[in-house]
């Protein structure tokens, strides 16, 4: 032990024995540290586990969200880029989505929107189109903004 | 068999990897750099939905990179980290040869000191001088550029600039309140109505820079956290040779982390900072260690610690290990006097709500999203995502986490490492995980003997990266 670290130990005298600070544990390794590695392997697993399956769980929702793209696109044959995609109005992780574009080019939610309700499997790189509804230009995806609903998905969602 | 052929095997053996190691180490350097060059230069092109809406400071390089998307992004992001990776393990790989390689009958675990702390440590792979060249080339690359992936830095600038040019306390208003001034178009649309949950330190520090306008502010922000990480590794550096660690391994592995260097001081955030303020308190406890113990360094220490909770308050966590490894009263006293400092200049500035860093942090704390492990583990089990249940969870989680920790601390445990830990812990168990929250630990890991934190740190941030890549796997046009 060095002058200084001894100097240090003196001056800790005071203080009773288990309460003076340790410079390492008394017994480095063995069971203590055995269990928390293991403990740290499983977490370290589990989260991969979970990471993992969250990856593939995107993978899936951008492969259904190109097909949504491409079913909106088909069906009103605009092949415009900037397209609305909301996956909380019909359920959030139900699968179905509200895709809203404009009826005719201009900026984004610049002109009368089109939205769709879409969802079922992909099938040939598309879903089906269940209804949906209109949107006044500059006008969010609310239920009273929406107008000229159609087909079972539009079903109630127009307040007139 | 002779001794003589047992001395002659693995000097011949160790020929082709000396040779070997130089040239890949420069290699894998060189990709580091291309990788952080490409995302900067294309970043510089604008237009793109990984660089936020931001003044014109970089267009001196636009014209030299495309438009930046997910693929170049992810691509670059994967052959840095890839690397990276590969950095590490040849640098760690150099290191763990010398012990075993020693034929004179050494003490193993002595000649391994000597390996860790000498200067040519990381062998032919890569000298210390390499390993500077290469961490300030890649700073500076990203100063250079323009701010990637986040806008919190508007964020800041709008809170300065609410404070000095409007009259404003930052602490009751979100930038909303300014939505005339020229920040505001740059603030995400996310945090528009939220107000300042940083220190009041951290909110006084960025004030002389409100005056320089929007652009020379973002400017003032990026000196501000390219000079924090100087600061940073220069420190790590310090803190690494102190601890008898080979300190240019430690300069690569947190100056040349990909998140460390894209995401960190890309996007120039202030988690830099409250990292300097926590690697000089640890430098000043090792010093204090290591010499004569002093009460004036232990008491400046721990009000280093309270000063970066002044700038965020996640690093305040450090202070009760600090106290309980030293069970002294300068800590505390250091510790309670910077307290008191910055309580009465917050609230002389900002009044109460300056001061009350408790109610930021439970707001944030409700926050999530979706790179956090929290949100990942709901969706592993059925759930669409974290709900309150889960928080109480998670809290209840790092609690018991924490208690374990102060308990190895008190037992004398290294406090640096469990400070590590404990941040660690709270990076992933907070449902608000963001890429520069998992650097927090890294400077801490790489100067603690339990290299487990080391490979736990790295870990997590592999797990993130992976995370990234879905655009890369199934892209959305």
């Amino acid at each position: 032990m060095s002058e200084t670290s001894l100097a240090a130990e003196r001056r800790r005298q005071w203080l009773p024995a288990w309460l003076r600070p340790r410079e390492a544990e008394p017994r480095r390794g063995g069971r203590l540290w055995a269990i928390e590695t293991t403990l740290l392997v499983l977490a370290g697993v589990f989260l991969a586990v979970a990471t993992v399956n969250d990856l593939g769980r995107e993978v899936d929702i951008n492969h259904r969200l190109v097909a949504d793209l491409a079913t909106w696109r088909d069906y009103t044959h605009h092949d415009y880029v900037n397209i609305s995609i909301d996956q909380e109005t019909l359920g959030l992780d139900s699968g179905r989505e509200v895709l809203c574009g404009n009826t005719r080019p201009g900026a984004p939610g610049s002109k009368t929107q089109i939205c769709l309700a879409i969802w079922g499997a992909v099938v040939d790189g598309r879903r089906s189109v269940h209804g949906g509804w209109y949107l006044p230009p500059y006008h969010p995806d609310a239920p009273a903004n929406r107008y000229g609903c159609f087909g079972p998905a539009g079903h109630g969602k127009c307040p007139r | 068999m002779s001794v003589a052929a047992h001395s002659e095997r693995p000097r011949l053996l160790d020929v082709r990897p000396r040779r070997l190691a130089p040239a890949l180490a420069g290699a894998l350097a060189l990709v580091l750099v291309a990788g952080v060059a490409e995302i900067v230069l294309d970043g510089a092109a604008g237009r793109s939905p990984l660089i936020p809406l931001s003044p014109d400071i970089s267009s001196w390089l636009s014209g030299v990179g495309e438009r930046l998307g997910y693929r170049v992004f992810l691509v670059a992001l994967l052959a840095c980290s890839g690397a990276y990776a590969g950095l590490l393990a040849l640098l760690a790989a150099r290191r763990a040869r010398g012990p075993a390689a020693d034929s004179r009958g050494r003490d193993p675990s002595a000649a391994a000191g000597r390996e860790l702390a000498a200067p040519g440590v990381l062998g032919a792979a890569l000298s210390p001088r390499g390993a500077i060249v290469l961490v300030a080339a890649l700073q500076l690359i990203v100063f250079a550029g323009p701010i990637l992936l986040s806008t919190d830095v508007f964020s800041y600038i709008a809170y300065a600039r609410m404070g000095v040019e409007h009259g404003l306390n930052p602490y009751q208003n979100g930038p909303l309140a300014i939505a005339g001034d020229p920040v505001f178009q740059y603030v995400g649309s996310d945090w528009i109505h939220v107000a300042t949950a940083y220190g009041p330190l951290y909110t006084l520090l960025s004030y002389p820079l409100a005056p320089l306008g929007v652009a020379g502010a973002l400017w003032g922000m990026k000196l501000e956290a390219l000079l924090a990480s100087a600061g940073t590794l220069a420190l790590t550096w310090r803190c690494a040779r102190a601890r008898g660690f080979d300190p240019a391994f430690a300069l690569v592995a947190v100056g040349a982390n990909p998140l460390y260097v894209i995401y960190g001081l890309g996007g120039a955030h202030n988690d830099l900072i409250m990292m300097l303020a926590m690697m000089a308190a640890v430098s000043l406890t090792l010093e204090s260690r290591a010499r004569t113990p002093s009460g004036r360094r232990e008491a400046a220490a721990a009000a280093w610690v309270v000063a970066g909770a002044l700038i965020k308050a996640t690093v305040a966590v450090l202070l009760p290990f600090m106290i309980l490894s030293r069970r002294r009263l300068a800590p505390i006293l250091g510790a309670l006097a910077a307290i008191a400092l910055g309580a009465v200049i917050g609230y002389a500035v900002f009044g109460i709500h300056g001061i009350d860093l408790v109610a930021a942090l439970n707001r944030d704390a409700a926050f999530v999203s979706t790179d956090s492990f929290a949100t990942e583990i709901a969706h592993l089990f059925g759930k669409p995502g974290v709900f309150p249940v889960d928080h109480d969870l998670l809290k209840a989680a790092l609690v018991l986490i924490l208690v374990q920790l102060l308990w190895r601390t008190w037992r004398g445990y290294d406090w640096v490492a469990a400070s590590g830990w404990a941040l660690l812990a709270i990076s992933v168990t907070s449902t608000w995980l963001l890429a520069w929250y998992i650097l927090w630990p890294l400077p801490l890991a790489l100067v603690t003997r339990d290299r487990r934190l080391l490979a736990a740190t790295l870990a997590v941030q592999g797990l993130f990266v992976v995370h990234q890549i879905s655009p890369l796997l199934a892209p959305v046009k």
